[in-house]
């Protein structure tokens, strides 16, 4: 038995640590959000981004950076306030008797600063130099003073990776500010997509997309892009919407992450709502 | 070499701060080299097929963690580079394969398995165009890669390099 093992062994060592290296890595992916991930994750990138954090101040530019910090959380600000506004006009148009909607612009936004990136066509990163110790939480959105950047997926003790909206595997709720019409965004084929758009969607170019209150994963009404170009992806009943983001990506150097997390928000409410009937 | 693991490990920890410092200054729309994948193909070409499978499946590993991508999808995808490296770590064509232009040619090919397997692990979507999706996700990476590498091995020193 031993020799006939050793014998293949000798023949197809290479395919057999291959095919073993591969049925590890498969099983790995399902361990993606787990805990132990989680923080093996947060370990890893930790120590990383205290070397990147360093490099970027050295190549950064250090003289005007607190006052810009200064003037782009401002900027983040009126941009939330400037976005609840709009939003209230609309509603005032409709409604007399307004809903009371969450005054965002109250929030202590965390100020971070974009350490490094991983620019890929389909999973794009950000490193932010917040984590636990400023009260970054994993499901925090982040913004710039433009708009939405992204998602906060993992979070060491000081520092946090983002998903940014050039990540396919971030999806998030929108909609149309001028039509009220409700879509999911999603990272697709290079670009900022809204999927599955019935036809009749009366959603145009120059449209403002901003997240919708229905949205789970981000609880703030916030700026997205503008809606660029109607596709008919394949004969049916569906259309897809191009969206050109607010944020350009590329030159994002400051952000701030919102200190809310949307499924904290639900159960908060939700917990509010069943006091009331004890 | 006693431990064969240990100086491309060293080298892993600056080529990822680079990718993640430097790289995203010279990306366009995602495109990006893959400093990683060269630092890879080059030392398994010095070595061997079961040395480059190991080191892929460690180099993944690294990246998944270190740059928040799905853990597993780099995994494979360096995993099955190196494998297929080994291929060109025949001892009798090393010094002709390590050339600028054959390593280039090389990193080509097996950026766009590469590229191709992240990409199907990461974010392939069946509703996709295949060719615009080969296109965008793996061809134009893989050229970037190979370009880059061309300058990365005309100014390493041929032989003997970190041994």
């Amino acid at each position: 038995m031993s020799k006939i093992f050793q014998h293949f062994w000798q023949n197809f060592k290479e395919y057999l640590v291959l095919v073993f290296l591969i049925i590890i890595s498969l099983y790995l992916i399902t361990l993606d959000f787990s805990d132990k991930t989680q923080k093996l994750r947060a370990m890893i990138f930790g120590t990383f981004s205290v070397v990147n954090s360093f490099l970027t101040d050295v190549f950064g530019s250090g003289n005007l950076k607190e006052e810009n910090e200064r003037l782009r959380s401002v900027n983040a600000d009126l941009m939330l306030q400037l976005s609840k506004l709009r939003k209230d006009a609309l509603l005032i148009d409709e409604l007399k008797n307004s809903l009371s909607l969450k005054d965002t612009s109250k929030l202590n936004l965390i100020s971070s600063r974009v350490i490094s990136m991983f620019t890929n066509t389909s999973q794009e990163t950000f490193t932010i130099s917040s984590g636990k110790i400023d009260g970054v939480e994993i499901g925090m959105p982040v913004i710039s003073e433009k708009g939405l950047v992204g998602v906060v997926f993992s979070v060491s003790e000081n520092y946090a990776i983002v998903k940014t909206l050039r990540n396919n595997s971030l999806k998030l709720t929108i909609k149309s500010e001028r039509t009220g019409e409700h879509g999911v965004l999603k990272w697709k084929s290079n670009s900022l997509r809204i999927i599955n758009v019935p036809k009749t969607y009366q959603v145009k170019k120059g449209d403002r997309i901003v997240i919708s209150e229905l949205s789970s994963i981000v609880p703030v009404i916030v700026p997205v892009g503008v809606a660029y170009q109607t596709e008919n992806v394949e004969p049916g009943i569906f259309n897809e919407i191009i969206v050109i983001p607010y944020v350009d990506f590329n030159k994002v150097e400051y952000v701030f992450v919102v200190p809310i997390v949307a499924s904290k928000e639900v159960k908060n409410l939700e917990l509010n709502f069943l006091k009331k009937f004890k | 070499m006693k431990y064969p693991f240990i100086i491309p490990f060293l080298l892993l920890i600056p080529v990822i701060i680079l990718q993640l410092v430097i790289i995203p200054f010279l990306s366009f729309n995602g495109i990006s080299p893959d400093l990683i994948l060269i630092l890879l193909v080059f030392y398994t070409i010095r070595n061997n097929q079961i040395y480059g499978t190991i080191l892929g499946f460690i180099f993944g590993a690294i990246c998944d963690l270190s740059f928040g991508t799905i853990l597993g999808s780099t995994m494979i995808a360096k995993t099955l580079s190196g494998f297929i490296a080994g291929y060109f770590s025949s001892e009798n064509k090393r010094d002709s394969y390590l050339t600028p232009l054959n390593f280039s040619l090389i990193l080509f090919l097996i950026g766009i398995i590469d590229n191709g397997i992240f990409s199907f692990f990461s974010s392939f979507d069946l509703s996709d165009n295949f060719i615009s999706f080969l296109l965008t996700n793996t061809l134009l990476n893989s050229v970037y890669t190979a370009i880059i590498s061309i300058l990365v091995m005309t100014v390493i020193p041929k032989r003997r390099l970190f041994e």
